[in-house]
């Protein structure tokens, strides 16, 4: 690894209305080297990296890049400077070309402005052989990639540029794992052509998998710097929190009583799914992303057609076209997307709560203020909601705290059958696991848990069993003893199958 | 009720102590003119109209939705009855039924379109604005007079010393404050237009509530419009022409957003009284018509400007704000 310093951030600060993001960080970034960057939300990690890629300025502190101070003003000096940035939201143009969308606003042009299409083609796909991707057609419309290649033309999109410095912000959030190998593929090889890489990610395997060196932020205050290799998780996550993480306790809570029973359901994007689900039992939900696991909770909960197959709840057939019919069973449905399907972000913790159960909160259908704010504050105080008030409005929340809301609102309906579909995604540790006792505790009182998730060693450690989907079919369903990350992932890509010799 | 912080009330409270600055200060330039109750009263008169119309646009924009076509389904609605007891000589009490009937009819259908085939309600309800423009023309021709004197008595009798017009303003925006503070149903159009899709994930039957919500605009802008009729004494094919554009800045300045999830009764009452306080002193000052045209619309541009604006501060972009309010992404 070569040690030429590129980039040196000192004492830099950084203070918004009321808090304090980043307090005198420094941090140091060598060429040729994949440097993560973790912290729990809050800590200052975005921040710093907005500050890096020109979005904000410091208040005080210093950057020097390759030596000389520099002021990044703006997106278009950080460019170029050569800092290229790969944000968590998607910017890319579903229905534009993979060239289109690399080249976006830079698009090669001959005289009298005009787009040259053939060297914008041919520069693209020479991009995407380089990061070592010639199946992705340059020409093709980007809508027609599957999500994690859409990922990979986000990066050839920063690396059109030519930068110096990279930086991925979550990359690996929204594709699945044999696409984040890939990813990790190009990241090395970038590195290897000598460019610095920033890592964000809340994933520590994948730190661990990847990284050089971590530097840990919390509360905007700078933890320190290790030697991936001479350190191992428990040092990261204790300097990201200030504390060990204690191991998920599994508990048992599961009978042998079967709430519900899918048998042979079919829909849109997955089918033939059959498998009970005991009372008080954690069962998880594995596979690749596009596997077809929303999709099914989806149909469940009534939100997408069944075209086939049956649901019996309880011993009874029944049902269900509207997620209204699946509350009316005591089936409660925590969406994957909670900012975009969960949460009301302009409206306060207390009517985000009574969301579901309006009716249940109701006098002869009217309903009072007091008994609204009572419930809120009895379940801010159950569930450990960090809120000012009850009056707050959600988006002011941390991405934990808004978790735990969703959570609230629905066990506001008293749910026998709890669907939650990725529930810690980018939340941090303290309130993962957090989470992960609440659902412990509901399923002490008998509650069902059907989880979908997208960590391996959440459900390892947290579910009573595990069923693994395939393309749209289940391949597996394991029990406890069965647990472990290399067995479901051969499930989860189709190499084995238990309901299939051939396979 | 607090539904959201600050702003909503800030707004809310702005526009009363914006009123009563107009109010005294119009009184002290107009003295005896403006302060007088024929004045006062006639405002009142003129502006409750507008105001049983507010209300249903106020429920519209709480559930993140708007009826541009209320205009023409006052001018249909006073031109349908008045056709219907004109030319058929129809009892009063059932004309008066069949227009509120054909005027539920036209918010079916808006609301039908909108919820189920997934149309724009920018572009449905401009459309259907042309559309029942086109009905109205239709029953009225160039204006029916002459009316049974017992419609004219639903709309012209005086109460307690006030007209008819603004007892309904204010039996309506009495009942519809309470159901739309208190109600589980009413409380649902708060969290459609919060968000559409997680209410929907939270078992609300939104298409359906959507249907509903255009249902009720559309009633109460018929009743308006057969108030309006029996008022005038008199259908005329042009009324509420311009309707659409005073009705909904008033909302707005009441504290509605173009987003959706907020907004109060009292707030819709609230910028009617506005809006009828600037028409008044437009007449008292004798600006011309023209240019009380271009003073509403820049109302409406400031309002809902100050609206995005305040968004803003809240985290929400211009682009985010475009791409909800009117549907068109990127």
């Amino acid at each position: 690894m070569m040690s030429e310093l590129l980039l040196h951030l000192r004492n830099i600060t950084k203070a918004f209305p009321g808090v304090l993001a980043l307090d005198e960080v420094s941090f140091d970034l060598q060429a040729g080297e994949i440097h993560a960057i973790c912290g729990e939300n809050g800590a200052g990690k975005s921040t710093l990296m907005n500050i890096i890629s020109g979005n904000h300025q410091p208040d005080a502190g210093q950057i020097t890049l390759s030596g000389q101070d520099v002021i990044i003003e703006n997106q278009l000096k950080s460019q170029s400077l050569g800092i290229g940035i790969v944000h968590q939201e998607k910017s890319l143009v579903g229905n534009m070309s993979v060239a289109d969308n690399i080249f976006a606003g830079t698009q090669p042009v001959s005289r009298w402005g005009i787009i040259n299409r053939k060297k914008m083609i041919r520069d693209a796909g020479d991009l995407l052989h380089r990061l070592g991707l010639p199946e992705i057609d340059p020409s093709m419309p980007l809508s027609q990639l599957l999500p994690g290649k859409q990922q990979m033309v986000e990066i050839a999109k920063a690396l059109s540029q030519e930068p110096q410095i990279l930086i991925l912000d979550e990359p690996t959030a929204a594709i699945s794992e044999s696409d984040a190998e890939i990813l990790f593929r190009i990241v090395r090889r970038l590195a290897g052509e000598g460019k610095a890489i920033i890592y964000i990610s809340h994933r520590m395997s994948e730190i661990f998998d990847i990284s050089d060196r971590v530097t840990v932020l919390k509360d905007g205050q700078y933890q320190g710097t290790r030697q991936t290799q001479e350190t191992d998780i428990n040092e990261i996550i204790r300097m990201m929190v200030g504390r060990d993480l204690r191991h998920l306790e599994y508990q048992n809570h599961s009978n042998t009583d079967i709430v519900m029973e899918v048998s042979a359901l079919t829909g849109d994007r997955f089918h033939d799914i059959s498998f009970d689900l005991h009372e008080g039992e954690i069962l998880g939900l594995s596979g690749l992303v596009g596997a077809g696991r929303s999709e099914l909770a989806r149909a469940i909960f009534g939100i997408d057609a069944k075209m086939n197959g049956n649901i019996k709840i309880k011993g009874k057939p029944v049902v269900i076209r509207h997620p209204q019919d699946a509350m009316g069973l005591h089936l409660a449905y925590l969406p994957e997307h909670r900012k975009e399907q969960g949460l009301f972000l302009e409206m306060s913790v207390r009517d985000n709560l009574a969301a579901t159960n309006l009716r249940g909160l109701a006098r002869h259908s009217l309903l009072s203020q007091k008994d609204l704010d009572a419930v809120a504050s009895h379940y801010i105080d159950r569930l450990g909601i960090r809120t000012p008030s009850a009056a707050q409005k959600v988006i002011n929340l941390s991405g934990g705290n808004q978790q735990k809301v969703v959570l609230a609102k629905w066990l506001l309906v008293d749910p026998d059958i709890l669907i939650i579909d990725e529930p810690t995604q980018g939340i941090d540790v303290g309130a993962k696991s957090e989470i992960y006792r609440l659902l412990n505790d509901l399923t002490a009182k008998g509650v069902s848990v059907l989880m979908i998730s997208s960590e391996l060693p959440e459900l390892i450690g947290i579910c009573d069993r595990i069923m693994i989907m395939c393309h749209g079919t289940m391949t597996g369903i394991l029990s406890r003893e069965d647990f472990s990350e290399e067995e479901i992932m051969h499930y989860s890509s189709g190499t084995k199958n238990m309901f299939k010799q051939t396979g | 009720m607090q539904f959201s912080a600050g702003s909503l009330q800030d707004r809310v409270v702005t526009l009363a102590i914006t009123i009563l600055v107009l109010i005294v200060v119009s009184s002290i330039i107009w003295t005896g003119k403006f302060a007088s109750w024929e004045n006062l009263s006639l405002v009142l008169l003129n502006l409750s109209i507008d105001a049983i119309v507010a209300v249903g646009m106020m429920i519209l924009l709480i559930s993140g939705s708007f009826d541009l076509s209320v205009g023409s389904v006052v001018a249909f609605a006073g031109g349908f009855a008045a056709y219907l007891m004109y030319y058929w000589g129809v009892y009063v009490p059932v004309a008066i039924i069949a227009a509120l009937g054909a005027s539920l009819v036209i918010g079916l259908v808006n609301g039908l379109l909108v919820a189920y085939i997934g149309i724009n309600p920018l572009i449905q309800t401009l459309a259907m604005m042309g559309i029942v423009r086109g009905l109205a023309l239709m029953v009225s021709g160039s204006g029916i007079q002459n009316l049974p004197t017992h419609f004219e008595a639903f709309g012209q009798s005086v109460f307690l010393g006030l007209q008819t017009p603004v007892w309904y303003m204010l039996i309506i925006v009495g009942v519809f404050s309470f159901l739309v503070a208190r109600t589980v149903f009413f409380r649902r159009y708060y969290y459609i237009g919060g968000n559409e899709k997680a209410a929907a994930l939270s078992g609300i039957r939104v298409k359906r509530m959507k249907v509903y919500s255009f249902i009720l605009m559309s009633g109460l802008a018929g009743f308006a419009g057969v108030v309006l009729a029996g008022r005038l004494g008199a259908a005329m094919p042009t009324t509420g022409q311009g309707m659409e554009l005073r009705v909904i800045t008033a909302v707005i300045l009441g504290g509605a957003s173009l987003l959706g999830g907020q907004g109060k009764i009292a707030g819709a009452l609230l910028g009617t009284i506005f809006m009828g306080l600037v028409a008044n002193i437009m007449i008292l000052a004798r600006i011309s018509g023209y240019w009380q045209q271009i003073i509403l619309g820049v109302i409406l541009i400031l309002a809902v400007a100050s609206d995005i604006l305040m968004k803003r501060r809240g985290g929400v972009t211009a682009k985010q704000y475009l791409t909800k309010t009117t549907g068109i992404k990127n």
